[in-house]
């Protein structure tokens, strides 16, 4: 195989899974979280297919795939809420959003 | 003879049956003459079955007839049995032939009343419940009788519905019956367990000689005995009863049911023999009440309770008689009670009919002058009664009190308290008679007189007292035991007495009791006849009829009363309102709780998934 | 096909109900129709029945999951066929009565009247204990939205404490079916072995307890019965209880003989306080349905005094009480009913009286009925309690002197219920144009008093042998 060793992969898919996570975490505004959720998802789609080139069969690239396409339906639902509450001057602030609850 | 008997047993059930269910359909005489008819039809059937039962040798009479098993569990088999033998035919006889008496006269005496034909279907159905209960084969069907009549008694006391005193004394009839019955059960339970059986031979081979269990048995039956009969402490219902129409007291509380009592003990002999301490109890009950009675009747002053507490005390006579073994003396006793109570309560509710229903002996006072007839006939029942020759009580009443000699010291002390009842018995039988019928008409006697038609009462009232008064002047030259004695000899297969006086002892306790009789209407002439001496004060205890209804009161009433509404606030109301509100309250509060974790906002639930994410991480590497 | 007809002629008659496009009288009578048919199809089943034998008869099997040996199975003993007669001629005369009173909403209301008498059917004849369970539960679907709709002002919460009872009950009782069925290997109750297990045990007799019901779990009985329709207080007392006892008789006590011994006290004193506690508050009781529903706790102990007396007296003559029972209560509060609507009243007595005068027919029935429900001597009901108490008696003789006094209690509060409704002074809710009982109203309570009188006369045709007849293992109870 080619290129940089397996691990380079698997350290550098935590480091982007655990920014996105972080992101998530602590950021307030709910286009930066979802920001980070797509660097989380995308994490996984290299180690996916990173996993894939090693052991050489193409299940993690198919997958990898889905997880695209999941993340990109995903997308256009937040994205369309978020421009939505923006226009109506909702304040973009996940702490201050809570009707829903129990 | 076996058709005679079933006949007999289903007229009156039938009568009852189509009386109610014709309803309002029939005119109220129809009503009265089906019930009046079918009665005597059921006597004409006795007297069948009872010529064709003469006619057979004395060791064959008894024949008993099974139609289907009424009940059967597992081992234990009770068939509908009917028992028609020596002693079951009497009764028949008695029930019958008094009872066919007394429905025709009230076809006079209720003549116009509302609602008769309710009446008649009650007097058919009792009849029904009475033949059952002497022709039950089985102890089963005793006890079903029993009950039947307990609630016919119920019915017709209860007959005059709007009155609330009569809807209690109703009840209260009802639910001492219902004691008796519960005992009689428990008696009932113990002899299955021992016997395995409930027919009369069965449960008389197979029952124990002596010992703790055939005391309780004896013990749950006299139970029953004691209160359909009234005596100490079951009593208190029977002057309450007279609540009901004047033929009813005559025909349940006088000639019949309460007499069930003294059959139930002489029809199951061998047991009360097999334990006789309880029979002594009896013979002690008895001897009691018809002292307590007695002196209880001294005062009174409605005519029917007077009646009906010499009914309680001549049944005292009778248990007297049961209890110590002289089954055919209180037989004897049971059939001419029944001819001259029956007449009494019939001629006073001549007298009562006549003048609107009133009770109260001041106000009869004297209406015997306005009407002959009913006062010649009430002197002929009130001498039966204290038992002067050669009226029927006469020849009854000595028979069982001599036979008290027979047995020993105890049987001396009752000897002693029978003729001491026999002075009472004198003195407030003829007290009765005195007031009422002698002497001048009270001023509201005068006043609400009526005449029936010129007569003193319709005609079926008349020719029925009639035939009672007649009853109870010959009927007693039935048997004589020093000279002859055909219903001794006659129940001897089936009931041999114990307990038998010498013709000394017959004849000695016949002139003191003659005596004693005379003396006690001696003096109720003087204090009320001749008014030579003026009447003491009423001793408060006997007029308070000895404390018992207040005693009764307390213990069942206010106790089962605060029992009741104990339970109601203590268990009650905390298990129903407690438990669901307990419920509702748990689960409320733990979706209180729960519900904190849902707060809405986005970054709580993320840190809860990131937790839960690294909790599983952890897991999963370390079970591996 | 019998037994699988008695229960899916009304579960079709209820599909057809609902979809018929008819007025609500038509409605009514085809519900109508459609039971007195199921009554005719009992009949007709009790006809091809061998009484002589002691075995499963008319029975349909038809196998449900395999691998876990749940079939159809249903068939009736000859016990069971006497518990589903009454179960169709009861339902019959409570449909004809919501025909005849006029029940709004009357598609609904036939609908699911004749769904629970399928329900109710399908308890008594199941064979399988996971049926068995799915109907106890089927039970109390249309019972719920009958109560729920058709009660009183205080249905919810009637509605409530029934359902939560119920169902705590049949939670316990469906995890032990679950588990004892898989120690057997089998669901199939007539091919099932015994078990000693004590949880399991109480797992169904707390259930049965519930339904019954039984002191101290009768907490849903006087809400839910002052807050019901009459007829449905009617169905409730008269054989949905009826079906918790018979789950004592059927499950309870043939697969768990130790347990039944162990706890035989217990549960002998739970049943005696049940009927004592019952006549006690039903003496008290200031309304006519009061009375009738303690009497029914009361009848409920009695009830279970025989069945865990342990010998055949006790267990026929437990049989035929519930036969008469049902028969005995469900007269009685259809008679509520039908006196609470001419008086606009709920039964209270203080508002009650003097009934009698001008209506003979009205009090004949309530007189006839009133003394064969406290057990007057020579009645069906005496009969079924004088075997009950005469095994209990062998049992230990306090039972029976507990039996023998509840005798004298019956009699005093069922007396007085029937003297404040019909004697006396005439009560201030009681007014002249109260009428007599009318044809409808006599066609509907006569047929039920006349199967009473009858069984008075022949008690014999339930109580006979119907201990041997039923499946091995139940007349050898541990003493």
């Amino acid at each position: 195989m080619h290129g940089p060793e397996i691990q380079w992969y698997v350290v550098l898919s935590g480091m982007l899974f655990a920014t996105g996570a972080l992101g998530v975490m602590l950021r307030r505004n709910p286009l930066i979280i979802l920001l980070s959720v797509e660097i989380m998802l995308n994490s996984a789609n290299l180690l996916l297919i990173a996993m894939s080139r090693l052991r050489g069969g193409e299940d993690g690239q198919i997958f990898a795939i889905s997880v695209m396409a999941v993340a990109a339906s995903e997308v256009v639902v937040g994205l369309g809420l978020i421009v939505a509450m923006g226009r109506r001057n909702v304040e973009l602030d996940v702490d201050k959003l809570r009707t829903l609850r129990g | 003879m076996a058709t005679a008997s079933w006949v007999c047993l289903l007229l009156p059930l039938a009568s009852a049956i189509a009386i109610t269910a014709a309803g309002t359909a029939i005119p109220r005489r129809i009503a009265a003459y089906v019930s009046t008819l079918t009665t005597m039809g059921a006597f004409v059937a006795a007297i069948v079955a009872f010529a064709d039962m003469a006619g057979k040798s004395a060791p064959h009479r008894g024949a008993a007839t099974t139609s289907w098993t009424w009940l059967s569990a597992g081992p234990y088999h009770f068939g509908l049995t009917l028992l028609t033998d020596q002693l079951s035919i009497v009764m028949m006889l008695i029930v019958t032939g008094v009872g066919s008496l007394i429905v025709a006269y009230s076809v006079g005496y209720m003549d116009g009343e509302d609602e008769e034909r309710r009446f008649f279907a009650y007097m058919s159905l009792f009849v029904f419940s009475m033949l059952l209960l002497v022709q039950g084969g089985n102890l089963l069907l005793l006890l079903a009788g029993w009950g039947m009549v307990g609630l016919s008694s119920y019915l017709l006391i209860g007959y005059y519905q709007e009155r609330e005193s009569a809807i209690k004394a109703a009840k209260k009839a009802f639910v001492m019956n219902a004691f008796g019955d519960a005992t009689m059960a428990l008696a009932l339970f113990l002899l299955i367990q021992h016997t395995g059986k409930l027919d009369y031979a069965g449960v008389f081979a197979g029952s124990p000689h002596g010992g703790a269990v055939a005391n309780l048995i004896a013990l749950g039956l006299l139970g029953g005995a004691v209160a359909k009969s009234a005596q100490i402490p079951l009593h208190t219902w029977l002057p309450d009863a007279m609540e009901g129409p004047t033929p009813v007291s005559a025909l349940i509380h006088a000639a019949t049911m309460v007499t069930a009592g003294v059959y139930l003990i002489v029809r199951c002999h061998p047991l009360f023999e097999n334990a006789y301490v309880i029979a002594d109890l009896a013979a002690g009950l008895g001897a009691a009440t018809l002292l307590m009675a007695g002196l209880i009747a001294l005062v009174q002053t409605d005519i029917k309770r007077v009646i009906a507490y010499s009914t309680m005390s001549q049944i005292g006579y009778m248990f007297v008689g049961a209890g110590l073994g002289a089954y055919p003396n209180a037989m004897f006793h049971l059939m001419t009670h029944a001819f001259f109570k029956g007449l009494l309560f019939l001629a006073a509710g001549i007298a009562i009919h006549a003048v609107v229903g009133e009770q109260d002996i001041r106000k009869l006072a004297g209406v015997g002058k306005l009407m002959p007839f009913t006062k010649w006939v009430f002197l002929a029942g009130s001498l039966a009664l204290v038992g002067i020759f050669p009226f029927a009580g006469f020849f009854s009443k000595d028979a069982i009190i001599a036979a008290a000699l027979d047995r020993g010291w105890y049987g001396d002390v009752i000897y002693a308290a029978c003729l001491a009842g026999a002075f009472l018995t004198g003195i407030y039988a003829f007290r009765l008679f005195f007031i009422v019928f002698t002497g001048e008409p009270s001023a509201f006697a005068r006043e609400h007189f009526h005449a029936h038609h010129g007569q003193e009462g319709p005609i079926s009232m008349l020719w029925t007292v009639g035939a009672l008064g007649v009853l109870s002047v010959v009927g007693g030259l039935l048997q004589f035991a020093p000279i002859w004695h055909p219903l001794t000899t006659w129940l001897d297969p089936v009931d041999h007495p114990i307990a038998e006086a010498t013709s000394t002892q017959e004849w000695v306790t016949s002139a003191l009791a003659i005596l004693i009789g005379l003396a006690g209407i001696g003096v109720a002439w003087t204090m009320y006849g001749a008014k030579r001496i003026k009447v003491p004060r009423a001793v408060p205890l006997f007029e308070k009829k000895f404390y018992w209804d207040e005693l009764y009161d307390v213990i069942w009433y206010r106790m089962g009363d605060l029992v009741a509404r104990g339970f109601y606030a203590l268990v009650e109301a905390p298990l129903i309102g407690g438990s669901i509100a307990a419920v509702t309250g748990v689960v409320g509060l733990g979706s209180r709780e729960l519900s904190v974790a849902q707060n809405g906002l986005v970054r709580s639930y993320v840190l809860a998934l990131a937790g839960g994410l690294a909790v599983l991480t952890v897991v999963f590497l370390a079970v591996r | 096909m019998m037994s699988t007809a008695l229960i899916a002629i009304p579960v079709l008659g209820a599909l057809l109900i609902a979809i018929a496009p008819l007025s609500s009288y038509w409605l009514g009578s085809l519900a109508a129709l459609i039971s007195l048919v199921e009554v005719g199809v009992w009949i007709t089943a009790a006809a091809r029945f061998d009484f002589s034998s002691s075995a499963l008869q008319l029975d349909q099997r038809a196998s449900w999951f395999s691998d876990l040996q749940v079939s159809w199975h249903v068939g009736q003993y000859r016990f069971s066929l006497w518990f589903v007669g009454m179960t169709v001629v009861v339902m019959a005369a409570c449909t004809i009565y919501g025909w005849w009173v006029g029940r709004d909403r009357a598609r609904a209301y036939f609908a699911l009247m004749l769904l629970l008498t399928g329900a109710i059917v399908g308890v008594f004849t199941a064979q399988d204990l996971l049926l068995f369970y799915a109907f106890f539960e089927a039970m109390l679907i249309p019972l719920y939205i009958l109560i729920g709709v058709w009660g009183g002002s205080d249905r919810m919460k009637a509605t409530i404490t029934l359902v939560v009872y119920t169902v705590v009950g049949s939670l316990l009782m469906l995890a032990a079916i679950i588990v004892f069925g898989l120690q057997q290997g089998t669901f199939d109750m007539t091919r099932m072995g015994t078990s000693s297990s004590q949880w399991l045990f109480l797992g169904f007799v707390v259930a049965f307890a519930i339904k019954s019901p039984l002191f101290p779990l009768h907490g849903w009985l006087p809400v839910t019965y002052r807050e019901s329709p009459p007829e449905v207080s009617a169905v409730l007392s008269g054989i949905v209880g009826k079906a918790g006892l018979y789950g004592l008789l059927r499950i309870a006590i043939p697969f768990f003989p130790q347990p039944v011994h162990d706890w035989r006290v217990v549960i002998l004193v739970l049943a005696s306080i049940s009927l004592v506690y019952g006549s006690l508050l039903a003496f008290r009781a200031p309304d006519f349905r009061g009375v009738v529903m303690y009497s029914s706790l009361a009848q409920a102990g009695l009830i279970v005094l025989g069945l865990f007396a342990g010998n055949t007296l006790g267990f026929d003559g437990a049989v035929l009480q519930i036969v008469n029972h049902a028969l005995v209560s469900s007269l009685l509060f259809l008679i509520a009913g039908m006196v609470e609507r001419r008086t606009g009243t709920r039964g209270e007595f203080s508002l009650l009286g003097g009934m009698a005068r001008g209506r003979p027919a009205l009090a004949t029935v309530i007189m006839v009925v009133g003394v064969i429900s406290l057990a007057v001597p020579l009645s069906t009901t005496f009969a079924g309690e004088f075997l009950i108490l005469a095994g209990v008696f062998q049992q230990g003789w306090l039972w029976a002197v507990i039996g023998a006094a509840a005798m004298v209690l019956a009699a005093m509060y069922m007396l007085r219920a029937i003297s404040a409704v019909l004697h006396q002074d005439v009560g201030s809710a009681v007014s002249e144009d109260a009428l007599d009982l009318r044809v409808g109203e006599l066609a509907i309570v006569v047929p039920l008093v006349v199967c009473l009188i009858g069984l008075s006369a022949w008690p014999n045709l339930i109580s006979s042998r119907a201990s041997s007849s039923a499946p091995t293992g139940f007349t050898q109870y541990a003493p």
